[in-house]
């Protein structure tokens, strides 16, 4: 070769590069330019009790989005509304995320309350048992509640009509949903039904969820992920089909055995009949950042040292 | 002063490439360790409390950095530093430069090192350095690239060897890219943002970490088994197509995101076409080393040069399998792609960087033999061994995570599940970076030995 054929391959270099670049990269520019649609996150809702927009620099700071994603995909289930190319409209640095090693945060706004995500913040294991989230006990008063107001702004403007639903196959939409239903003689919501189910809960489920289904049988106290408390307002949306798949399939990762083996579908049907009429607690969803303002101090308990080193003693 | 200086930006032949090379095992060190540090953090996460400095997030920042920017990419230059003037029968265009830009390099190091730590970064992954840094890495870049340029430009061979067309494509690709991909001074919407945020991200790989590791793999394997490539047909090909089909395929890593379909259709394609110049290439390391596949045996730079290879072949084997739209949507998020990436940044690149060091060192240093051999296998079967854990741990892990999020289990439930694998990887983790401690050690040994020897040497002859 000589040099002809070198400066050939140089242009060829420079050439095939900067036609890549324009197609993937300037076109994209050009041609996407998806309009705000009107569900995306608002963070200038009520700047003056706490600041989202300086809590979303805080996010950033703190390295979130490694183990959180910020968009929910066709195939997710309990993430709440997918999201529009036009949600992203004024989300820069975009925080879409790589991997979830933690649930994904794009409708968390609002899910649990600020003192729930506060106390979250400062010590994970807490209130998730067996969460490997790193505490984030050092941040100040101030970015503590500026993070948590972004948090709760996340998907504010998407209405959440329900976050968890069966898989398929349990639902009317599929041939086996629709044996499902066609075989169910039990009326879910008769007080017969939920009569009938109450002995079958008192034999297979007080254990660990305890006689009121509070998730605090004797059992729990053994374990690491604690038994769901049913009373609590996020149970509530639970459609039969979710009460029969979950009783049925279990919950793995969890002690909570695929009840399908030993009860018969009639009687998980009275079960669900029965988990249905469990009260709601007064625990309350925040869906404004006014709220904010509100937090207390957490208030955990005071650890001394007889807590931590039980068998030093000389500490009285 | 000029004393001073001159020692700081020596002339001395070779001394910029090995600078280059110290200061880049230097980073690995501190790269690695954050990365094993992070690891024990998934198993017990409350390992440190209230130190930010230490928190994963902040360690991961870093640790990425570190291993990307200092270990990698300087081990990098180095080598360039001495194969180029190589290939070329002459010598470095400017060794005084090639110093400016090794301190150049290793201040934005420490400066990164300063501020990733404390959570200083522009939050976009792999371009987390700040505003300043950026600026600096670009002029480190454009001096770098102008002295490979001048030196190959005043080559004393007329015909360029494959590695050269390597080494000048990444260099021409590599600052353009990054200027791209850092937005630093441009603030685009939050999807806009994202596809450009993954050209860089995996072009950062393809047309730096792939480009220059291919033109490493090239010049080591025939130096060291003594053997002519197999073909340079060949070879162009794999170059041509790797210029062609990667650097379009950035999108391929948010195919289920809004942003537009025909952008994540060239993505997807490009990622398969992928397959040609990796195979290519593959064919042509493997043909050359035929007949010599006991040579590995005693040359443990070879060894190191060989499994790079074979990682070479796994990764890009799996790159395309998992790009495409229906692997995509099941282990899309998971730590298999964890696994993934640390098999071309790790496996590979990490593996022909090291056989470059264990190649090149000996000839820029003037030593022949290294202060332990024994240490230098040990370092290859604990940094293998620990690699094939790691890999595997995370790889199983992924599975787990996607089986479960298919059958629709919460994510913070089902990553209980996942306790094992966090272990399983520091376990891994812990055995790379005592396998990348002894090299170091054996490294600092060598120099420090070959160094009194020479002053020895040195003496006597004053005294005779």
């Amino acid at each position: 070769m000589n040099g002809n054929g070198y400066r050939l391959g140089a242009i060829g270099i420079i050439s095939t590069f900067f036609i890549i670049i324009f197609s993937t990269v300037l076109m994209p520019m050009v041609i996407f330019r998806p309009e705000a649609t009107p569900s995306h996150n608002d963070y200038t809702a009520e700047k003056s009790v706490a600041d989202p927009i300086r809590g979303r620099r805080i996010y950033v700071r703190e390295g979130c989005l490694y183990c959180h994603t910020q968009f929910t995909r066709l195939q997710d289930r309990g993430y709440g509304p997918l999201v529009k190319a036009g949600d992203f409209r004024y989300e820069t640095p975009h925080q879409l995320g790589t991997a979830r090693t933690g649930p994904d945060l794009t409708n968390e706004g609002g899910r649990m309350p600020s003192e729930w995500q506060k106390a979250h913040l400062i010590q994970p294991r807490a209130l998730k048992p067996g969460s490997i989230m790193p505490s984030f006990s050092y941040l100040s008063e101030r970015d503590m509640n500026d993070l948590v107001a972004y948090i709760q702004t996340l998907g504010n403007n998407r209405k959440v009509d329900k976050w968890v639903e069966a898989p398929a196959e349990y639902l009317p939409s599929t041939w086996t949903g629709q044996n499902l239903a066609k075989n169910n003689h039990v009326d879910t919501s008769s007080d017969a039904a939920a009569n009938a189910g109450r002995g079958i809960f008192t034999q297979n489920c007080t254990a660990c969820h305890g006689l009121n289904g509070e998730g605090n049988g004797p059992n729990s106290l053994t374990l690491l992920k604690k038994p769901a408390n049913f009373t609590r307002p996020f149970f509530k949306q639970y459609t039969d089909q979710m009460w029969y798949y979950r009783v049925a399939e279990g919950v793995p990762g969890t002690r909570m055995p695929r009840f399908g083996l030993n009860l018969t579908q009639e009687e998980i049907w009275y079960l669900v009949a029965y988990l249905k009429t469990l009260p709601q607690d007064q625990e309350v969803l925040i869906d404004s950042v006014d709220e904010v303002n509100k937090v207390d101090h957490i208030k955990l308990p005071k650890l001394t040292n007889q807590l931590y080193e039980p068998h030093h003693g000389g500490h009285e | 002063m000029s004393g001073i200086l001159d020692k700081l930006l020596s002339d001395k032949e070779g001394s910029a490439s090995r600078n280059f090379l110290l200061s880049a095992l230097w980073w690995s060190l501190w790269g690695m360790g954050a990365g094993l540090f992070a690891s024990m953090e998934f198993v017990n996460p409350d390992l440190v409390h209230n130190v930010p400095q230490l928190s994963m997030p902040h360690l991961r920042m870093w640790h990425v950095n570190a291993v990307a920017v200092g270990w990698l990419s300087m081990a990098y230059v180095g080598a360039m530093f001495h194969m180029i003037p190589t290939l070329c029968k002459n010598k470095l265009h400017s060794e005084k430069l090639g110093n400016f830009t090794m301190w150049a390099w290793n201040g934005v190091m420490v400066a990164a090192f300063c501020t990733l730590l404390n959570g200083n970064t522009e939050g976009r992954e792999y371009a987390e350095l700040g505003a300043l840094l950026d600026v600096l890495v670009v002029v480190a870049l454009c001096l770098l690239t102008y002295n490979v340029w001048m030196t190959i430009v005043n080559r004393k061979v007329q015909k360029l060897y494959v590695s050269l067309w390597y080494f000048l494509g990444s260099l021409f690709w590599f600052p353009l890219v990054w200027i791209i991909g850092q937005r630093t001074f441009v603030s685009l919407p939050g999807l806009n943002d994202a596809i450009i945020g993954w050209f860089y991200g995996h072009n950062i790989l393809g047309m730096w970490f792939t480009t220059v590791g291919v033109g490493l793999m090239y010049y080591l394997l025939p130096r060291l088994t003594k053997a002519p490539l197999y073909s340079h047909g060949l070879s162009m090909l794999g170059f041509w197509g790797i210029a062609l089909f990667y650097a379009p395929t950035g999108t391929h890593h948010i195919t289920q995101s809004p942003v537009p379909e025909w952008l994540k259709a060239i993505a997807i394609i490009s990622s398969i076409f992928l397959l040609v110049p990796v195979l290519t290439v593959l064919t042509n390391f493997f043909m050359t080393m035929k007949g010599r596949w006991h040579m590995p045996v005693n040359d443990m730079a070879l060894r190191f040069a060989v499994t790079s290879c074979f990682f070479y072949l796994l990764t890009c084997l799996q790159g395309p399998f998992q790009a495409t739209r229906w692997v995509n949507w099941y282990l899309h998020f998971t730590q298999w792609v964890v696994g993934h990436a640390h098999a071309a940044l790790l496996g590979t690149f990490s593996f022909i960087v090291t056989a470059s060091i264990y190649y090149a060192l000996p000839r820029l240093v003037g030593f022949e033999k290294w202060h332990s051999e024994g240490l230098i296998r040990l370092h290859y079967w604990f940094k293998l061994i620990g690699f094939i854990i790691f890999y595997f741990a995370l790889t199983v892990a992924g599975l787990v995570q996607s089986a479960g999020w298919a059958m629709g289990y919460p994510v913070d439930q089902w990553s209980n599940t996942l306790a094992p694998y966090w272990f399983t990887r520091s376990i891994g983790g812990l055995l790379i970076v005592t396998g990348q401690c002894l090299f170091a050690y054996n490294v600092f040994r060598t120099i420090y030995t070959a160094r009194k020897a020479n002053v020895k040497a040195k003496t006597r002859e004053v005294k005779v």
